[in-house]
């Protein structure tokens, strides 16, 4: 079945050229493609940091349209973090500008052997030198690319520091701070010398159909502007959420060692924004504008949303909002996965107050709970690869392999992909998210909120089961987290931001084929769009099996597995993860 | 939102690149400024070679596209980078007929629909260089004043 083939650039970094192409015929844009690409086309069992991998940059045909938020890029590769697919997107206003210069994917192959960019300016398509962008951060990257090439409306995807020094968990950004942050594609970029994509795109994305994709997009703007958290997350972004997961007692506190955390007050959104808060921003045609650009004592810079906020904060056991800020920044700049940083920094000081490593094991660096010496220090030396910073640069699973001494038990990882800020023991679809989807411990996925909601009627909806509506209840989650993934790849194929399209539940099969239809000009069925979704999931799960992944990797980490929530208002809660994977397995259809 | 809103109207189609108003981004020191034709007493685009441009009764530029021969002069002169070029043709802001669709859109009321005033685009000048760098650099100094309030300890507040 034909649903949409775009146009794709193929560029060899081994041989320095450049190839047009056509993507598949039967996708329906970004990840939808790249994970077909690299089905196709990776041997298994490669070393993702050599030139057999391949690293997909996708965007859709929604991508750069009247949508709103339709402005996101994926990103995807062998993972050199978990050693499965991975992928990663990133939000701002670089993915619309490939569509307006008129590419929808391109495919890296092989590997450079000095660091290059790639300059795009609409057809003409050019790999140039990057020596003198060594070292640079992403800031500085960017805003030299701008400089030098006298246009400041250029749109430059980057990797940092991180990403030169193979952290396996290096990010893309775009736009200084919007991060295509999981599972290392800034490492696969960096592998292969590839420093930014620059892109400048002047061609107009127009609708075949123009009525019908012009009431699509009004249904969807609608459906984002009467939803009850519209106002406040205009005003607070998702750094909201850190009220409202410490009311349910899932709160990381002291890496996970406490739901409580007692001066949550000086950390919350409402601290953040009376406090360092200068102004709202927003990605490519968004109306909820969820960003803020923040300033304090000894820095700035746009974010941190809920995940730096949490994790440098809460999680680290520190109530320091602007050293947290400050964190928050400095992953930005050096690009660094700031949920992958948070979480070995917040490991390594669980470590610490375990016996697990002595001083002498890091540098003499100060790892009390809440240290600021290591919450200012340790993303550098990360990034860097200095002292300890070059075992955190592994990522916790790697890491605590080389530590040994019960280290292991104290990670919070699912394939070697860091956790979220939130225990999954009190959020069950979260937590069998977490356990089964394709990149390893994640929640982004898909996000099955409607657990958060008590919505039953939205369950019933959905999934057809209220059940699914309550987080504490195990009935449903199967469902409901099958439904989210399939909701999270429309949303990662028709490029939109999943805060809105997941997390608000605004968008659905039906809204997303009333888009396409009518910008494409043909008559696409919901069901089309689901059963497409389905073959991504099935590619996704057929690349993870051929390497090498069990039925026993589904799972969570010992430490939520076999014990309960140790305190709080979800004291006592327990997760029957075995239980959740088999029902999402018979969802699947899968024995 | 300003710019898809511009070139939705007048073309059906998105790209910036359609867009008489643009908005320049100083990534970073969290600046944003939306910049379209501001009406400046100076007007030195209607300096064209072949008289193709006059003002309109709400003082927007208007272009006659018969004489226009796309040298691309009146782009170049406006010192803020305000007028685009689409195809050997400038943009020019024509304020949608009295109700811009720019300023209809734009979720936080930053932009008004001014016809009243006509500042003076004097300290600009001597900006040189390509339209978005043009751009850049107003956006540089008319920010001058909200960065000032920021370091001085003004948050956005409640």
């Amino acid at each position: 079945m034909t649903l949409y083939q775009g146009n794709r650039l193929r560029v060899d970094l081994t041989n320095h050229e450049v190839r047009r192409e056509r993507t598949q015929p039967n996708g329906i844009g970004a990840r939808s493609w790249n994970s077909a690409t690299l089905l196709e086309e990776l041997q298994p069992g490669i070393d993702p940091l050599g030139p057999d991998n391949i690293l997909c940059i996708g965007v859709g045909p929604l991508t750069g349209s009247a949508l709103i938020a339709s402005c996101r890029f994926i990103a995807s590769a062998k993972s050199p973090l978990t050693g499965y697919l991975g992928d990663s997107g990133a939000r701002g206003f670089f993915a619309p500008e490939l569509r307006w210069a008129g590419h929808d994917q391109i495919v890296f192959t092989g590997a450079s052997d000095r660091w290059v960019y790639l300059f795009i300016d609409d057809n003409k398509v050019e790999i140039r030198d990057a020596s003198h962008l060594v070292g640079l951060d992403i800031t500085e990257t960017t805003v030299r690319l701008q400089e030098d090439l006298d246009d400041r409306d250029l749109q430059v995807a980057a990797i940092g520091p991180a990403g030169e020094n193979l952290v396996r968990y290096a990010i893309i950004s775009c736009n200084l701070t919007r991060a295509a942050g999981r599972t290392g594609m800034g490492t696969v970029m960096g592998s292969k010398k590839l420093k930014a994509i620059v892109v400048r795109g002047t061609k107009p994305v127009e609708p075949v159909n123009p009525g019908r994709f012009t009431r699509a997009c009004a249904d969807f703007q609608t459906a984002i502007e009467g939803h009850r958290e519209f106002e406040s997350r205009r005003k607070y972004g998702t750094t909201r959420i850190m009220d409202s997961l410490s009311k349910i007692g899932v709160l990381p506190a002291f890496h996970y060692r406490s739901a409580l955390f007692d001066e949550l007050d000086k950390v919350k959104a409402e601290a953040l924004r009376r406090d360092h808060v200068v102004k709202a921003k927003a990605c490519y045609n968004c109306n909820v504008y969820c960003s803020r650009y923040n300033v304090t004592s000894f820095s700035e810079g746009e974010g941190p949303e809920y995940e730096a906020q949490a994790g440098f904060t809460v999680k680290c056991g520190s109530s320091d909002m602007e050293v947290g800020v400050a964190a928050s920044n400095a992953v930005n700049r050096l690009g660094l996965d700031c949920i992958s940083t948070a979480e070995v920094i917040a490991w390594l000081m669980e470590c610490k107050a375990e016996g697990v490593i002595s001083d002498a094991d890091v540098d003499g660096i100060d790892l009390s709970w809440g240290s600021r010496e290591a919450l200012l220090k340790l993303p550098e030396m990360i990034a860097h690869r200095e002292g300890v910073g070059d075992l955190l640069a592994e990522g916790s699973k790697r890491a605590a392999q080389s530590l040994g001494g019960g280290a292991a038990e104290l990670t919070a990882e699912v394939k070697g992909l860091e956790l979220f800020s939130a225990d999954p023991r009190g959020i069950k679809g979260y937590g069998l998210m977490n356990a089964v989807n394709s990149r390893g411990g994640d929640h982004y996925r898909g996000e099955p909120t409607i657990e958060l909601t008590g919505d039953e009627a939205l369950a019933i909806k959905r999934v057809g089961n209220p059940n699914a509506a309550h987080r504490l209840k195990e009935e449903g989650k199967g469902a409901l987290v099958n439904y989210a993934e399939h909701l999270g790849i429309l949303s990662d194929s028709a490029t939109l931001c999943k805060n809105i399209s997941c997390c608000m539940d605004a968008f659905d099969f039906d809204l997303a084929a009333e888009a396409y239809s009518g910008l494409l000009g043909e008559d696409i069925t919901s069901q089309q769009l689901w059963d497409a979704c389905t073959e991504v999931g099935q590619i996704e799960r057929d690349f993870n099996v051929r390497e090498g992944l069990q039925p026993s990797d589904d799972t969570l980490p010992p430490r939520f597995r076999d014990r309960p929530i140790p305190d709080g208002p979800a004291k006592g809660t327990t997760i029957d993860i075995d239980r959740l994977v088999k029902d999402y397995y018979k969802e699947k259809g899968w024995d | 939102m300003c710019e898809v809103a511009c070139s939705i109207s007048h073309f059906g189609a998105v790209s910036p690149a359609l867009s008489r108003i643009r908005v320049a981004k100083l990534e970073e020191i969290g600046i944003d400024v939306a910049i379209a034709c501001v009406g400046c007493v100076e007007k030195p685009c209607l300096e064209c070679s072949e008289d193709a441009l006059t003002v309109g009764s709400s003082g927007q530029i208007v272009l006659d596209g018969s004489l226009c021969i796309g040298c691309e002069e009146c782009a170049i002169r406006c010192p803020i980078g305000a007028v685009g070029y689409y195809r050997d043709e400038p943009l020019f802001c024509d304020l949608c007929d009295g109700a811009p669709s720019c300023v209809e859109v734009c979720p936080t009321d930053a932009l008004v629909n001014d016809t009243a005033s006509t500042p003076s685009l004097a300290p600009y000048m001597s900006s040189e260089g390509p339209a978005a760098q043009r751009r850049a650099h107003y956006a540089r100094i008319v920010s001058q004043e909200v960065r000032d309030r920021w370091l001085a300890g003004w948050r956005l507040g409640e």
